[in-house]
């Protein structure tokens, strides 16, 4: 089946929204200074997985031009997306209230 | 492939590329997360264990190779707009492009591995390191057949075909997108 392509433009926009995203996932992450090795604040997890689900979402829909395809495949793949980051989510709430 | 042809994969035929590289995509995606939630569940058991483990890895070289693979993914996208409009070589010089970001991520990781192995931890350290071997050897697994896949469709460089090995490589960048936070960032 032939697709409509996002055209190079929009790929250059995409490309420089993946790479702020990426940015403020290393800021969320606290991968540079003091708060380096300690444990994530909510606002930061929250940074960082919001950043993920974007970053993800352009890639499917851009990069991979889902965007020209059907709503189904569409809904399905960004239902994926979220079941994923949710199960990471949970992971994560999991052990925060374990205590392991 | 032609419409005749596309028809018969039902559904899978309004992805762009090869239904059959689709099959292999939505599966790999569903291990991929499923090894995910596994990961997530060790960790409530080991918590501590995890997150001393995770600040032995560099997530500042995890944050260079996400964006290495973000350019790389640019340029496989920007290949089929080449294609699209006839222009072979142009699609070829950004196959290329897209290859040799590639082989940054590789060399990136392989000097991340041999830091590790040096320091002395490796797959049967704790159950963290085990994950992230694991996990990141079969993501790296999976970088190299995208290589192979992308150096394939630089000789043989129809429509379908740089939809297809592209559609891969996407398939490679996304989730190394989701992988990195799990594993470098949060904690």
């Amino acid at each position: 089946m032939p697709h409509s392509l996002p055209g190079e433009r929009r790929l250059l926009v995409t490309w420089a929204i993946l790479m702020v995203l990426t940015l403020l996932s290393l800021f969320g992450g606290q991968v540079l200074g003091e708060g380096r090795g300690e444990p994530l604040a909510w606002w930061s997890v929250a940074l960082v997985l919001v950043a993920t689900y974007y970053k993800a979402r352009q890639i499917l829909m851009i990069y991979l031009n889902l965007g020209a395809s059907t709503p189904v495949w569409k809904g399905t793949l960004r239902a994926f997306l979220l079941v994923t980051l949710g199960l990471i989510l949970g992971g994560y709430l999991l052990a925060a209230y374990s205590g392991g | 492939m032609d419409d005749q042809a596309d028809s018969g994969w039902g559904p899978l035929s309004d992805l762009p590329g090869n239904p059959l590289m689709w099959v292999l995509i939505l599966g790999e995606l569903v291990v991929f997360a499923a090894f995910f939630g596994v990961y997530g569940i060790a960790r409530a058991g080991e918590r501590e264990v995890f997150d001393a483990s995770q600040q032995l890895l560099d997530p500042l070289a995890g944050g260079i190779n996400t964006m290495v693979l973000l350019t790389s993914g640019l340029f496989a996208a920007l290949a089929i707009e080449a294609r699209n409009r006839g222009d072979v070589r142009q699609c070829r010089r950004r196959l290329l492009a897209a290859m040799a970001l590639g082989v940054v991520f590789c060399v990136v990781k392989v000097v991340e591995y041999w830091d590790k192995i040096g320091q002395g931890l490796t797959l049967e350290t704790n159950t963290f390191f085990t994950f992230y071997y694991l996990l990141t050897g079969f993501h790296f697994a999976h970088v190299l057949f995208g290589l192979g896949l992308l150096a394939l469709v630089l000789r043989y460089t129809s429509m379908a075909n740089v939809e297809t090995a592209t559609a891969f490589w996407h398939m490679v960048d996304l989730i190394w997108i989701i992988m990195y936070p799990l594993l470098y960032l949060l904690r």
